[in-house]
């Protein structure tokens, strides 16, 4: 104790000029980290962009490619689109075979038909106006860079150019540019759309991995590959695994497990809404396998071992029953920690309401003045963020398998669970005096969180 | 309005074509949009009757597909007990407004004179068509008689 009163003694003393402590602070903290993409393991760079931005940025490759190939800017937006905006690799493929990469692109015909402009059929044929519907009903539909020729053996794909000449409501055009800059952004490999409501800011990273993003406009954080709440040290198949597991009990995620299953290729959420196992998804196309999920090309006759699966039970049913008691006794373990976890997180953000109203009482009392109690405001920030990290490593302990390996990752987590509860409890007790040991706490917490981050975040 | 004329000059070129698989075709003459007509099939078991569907076009035909329903019970992996059919060429994501009516009648006559039990309605058929072929045939011949419609004489 003595030790602490006179470290909280030493804060006292610069008290009057505490930016510069702030400023000390921050320095001590830079010796000690002086590269972060190796000490940090959450270590991330990326950058939050306009919706502006990021159509200058996909229209500096348009015209990267166009200019280098010697094409349209449109035909250039088809290629980057279908493959995945990599401008090397397209140029590579052009020069290497150009014919080939165009029928593969969707740009031209696999078979020269007759000379029609870009490649469409029946461009000749059908009237204009037949063309300028084609669009207008696909566009109603939400489909863009996905229109095709109309066609009936006919895959290639309508530029950007042929379907806005024709277009002639300003409306319609401008729902075609939106969903295409959507589908663009969603086939580029370093951009995301922030997941927070009706926030219209794209973020971008050189590598797409699972790790935290910050919307700078909403404040979003969310995993930048997968776009859900973040959740080191859990990976993304995990998290979803387990959030549709907790889920479970209610009447939606029963609609959802019966009539919905993930694009086995692309892993968008599709529902069942007729009798055909044969599934084409509305997205990316693949035809699969509604009862097993498997390539629906390999379905000759293989049809009925996908449904005979489950109607083969041999192991006795007492045993099963035992299992399963089982089963349900770990995951009610791990269940109930991760919602008092998130319930508590909860609860402190009344307690920061709490803290802020004990600040106001104090410095009306003249026991220290505002700035003195700011450190408290960070204590409660670092609690959260601990707090959140204890809370993203149950599902990681509940599908891990038995071994050292999970030993150490529960020891770890145990010594995280109980500094953090140590560090909740000083919060709520603080006085100024307190200072020196709950900046040591908050010191401790997060070292621990990092420990444990460290040797067990895999991404 | 280009629905009206297109389907005009299908149901005329349809007509004067003699399709034998599908004939007695009864449009109304208020709407356009809804045809009746009589699948005749040549394979067994369904070779021994006949059956009425109805083929509904939307207002933005031909830029949205049509739909079409079995009037008449069938016993076929590809066709519910409701009379609904999953015929992949009028599914709303291949569709094509290149693809003519009498290209959709001629697939769906070859589904019903080849199942395809890879992709069934009716998984309890689909699954009787591929274990118990003579059983489906027999069972299927016999809802047959029970239920379709007379076949056509000439």
């Amino acid at each position: 104790m003595s030790g602490e009163e006179y470290e909280s003694d030493m804060e006292y003393s610069d008290d009057d000029c505490c930016y510069e402590d702030y400023y000390n602070n921050e320095e001590d903290y830079d010796a000690e980290q002086l590269d972060p993409s190796k000490t940090d393991p959450e270590y991330f760079v990326y950058e939050c962009l306009t919706v502006e931005e990021v159509e200058r940025l996909l229209n500096e490759s348009v015209e990267i490619l166009s200019n280098t190939l010697q094409i349209t800017p449109s035909l250039a937006k088809v290629l980057l689109h279908a493959h995945e905006w990599a401008i090397q690799d397209i140029i590579f493929k052009y020069r290497g075979d150009s014919c080939r990469l165009l029928v593969l692109s969707k740009i031209k015909p696999p078979h020269p038909p007759e000379p029609a402009a870009s490649g469409h059929l029946r461009y000749q044929v059908c009237p204009v106006y037949c063309w300028a519907m084609h669009f207008e009903v696909q566009i109603s539909q939400g489909i863009s860079t996905g229109i095709g020729c109309m066609a009936q053996e006919c895959e290639v794909l309508a530029p950007e150019d042929f379907v806005l000449t024709l277009l002639s409501r300003p409306s319609t055009r401008d729902r075609y540019q939106q969903f295409a800059f959507r589908d663009f952004v969603k086939s580029h490999p370093q951009l995301r759309f922030c997941p927070g409501p009706n926030c219209q800011v794209i973020i971008r990273a050189k590598e797409p991995r699972a790790k935290r993003a910050v919307c700078s406009v909403c404040r979003t954080i969310f995993c930048f590959r997968c776009g859900t709440d973040y959740h080191a040290p859990t990976d993304c198949a995990t998290i979803k695994k387990w959030l549709t597991k907790c889920a479970d009990d209610s009447e939606t995620a029963n609609y959802i497990s019966a009539h919905t299953k993930d694009c086995p290729r692309c892993h968008i959420c599709i529902e069942k809404n007729g009798g055909c196992n044969h599934m084409q998804c509305y997205n990316c196309k693949h035809d699969f396998c509604w009862m097993c999920l498997g390539d629906w090309k390999s379905h000759g006759s293989e049809y009925y071992e996908c449904s005979r699966y489950k109607e083969n039970p041999n192991i006795a049913h007492e045993s099963v029953h035992a299992q399963a008691r089982e089963a349900l006794k770990k995951y009610l373990h791990y269940y109930e920690r991760w919602e008092n976890h998130s319930k508590s997180l909860k609860l402190e953000e009344q307690t920061l309401q709490k803290i802020k109203t004990r600040i106001n009482r104090k410095v009306m009392n003249a026991s220290g003045t505002w700035i003195d109690w700011q450190y408290l405001l960070d204590a409660a920030a670092l609690l959260a963020k601990c707090r959140y990290t204890l809370q993203y490593t149950y599902p990681y302990a509940y599908y891990m398998e038995p071994g050292p390996r999970k030993e150490l990752f529960e020891y770890q987590q145990a010594q995280l669970e109980a500094e953090i509860e140590n560090l909740s409890w000083k919060i709520e007790r603080a006085e100024t005096t307190d200072r020196g040991d709950l900046e040591n706490q908050m010191d401790i917490a997060e070292k621990r969180r990092t420990t444990l981050l460290k040797d067990f975040l895999e991404v | 309005m280009a629905a009206t004329r297109r389907l005009q000059k299908e149901l005329a070129d349809i007509r004067t074509s003699g399709m034998k698989s599908f004939r007695d075709i009864q449009v109304d003459e208020s709407n356009i949009l809804t045809w009746q007509g009589l699948i005749v099939p040549d394979n067994p078991p369904y070779n021994k009757g006949a059956f009425r569907i109805e083929i509904n076009f939307p207002a933005e035909y031909p830029f949205k597909p049509p739909k079409i329903n079995f009037k008449t019970k069938i016993y076929h992996p590809n066709i519910d007990e409701k009379g609904q059919v999953c015929l992949p060429i009028i599914s709303a994501e291949n569709w094509k407004p290149a693809t003519k009516t009498d290209q959709v009648i001629q697939a769906l006559v070859a589904l019903v004179n080849d199942p395809e039990p890879e992709h069934p309605l009716r998984a309890d058929l689909a699954e009787e068509y591929l274990k118990d072929r003579k059983k489906f045939v027999k069972n299927a011949e016999e809802f047959t008689k029970k239920h379709s419609e007379k076949r056509p004489s000439d």
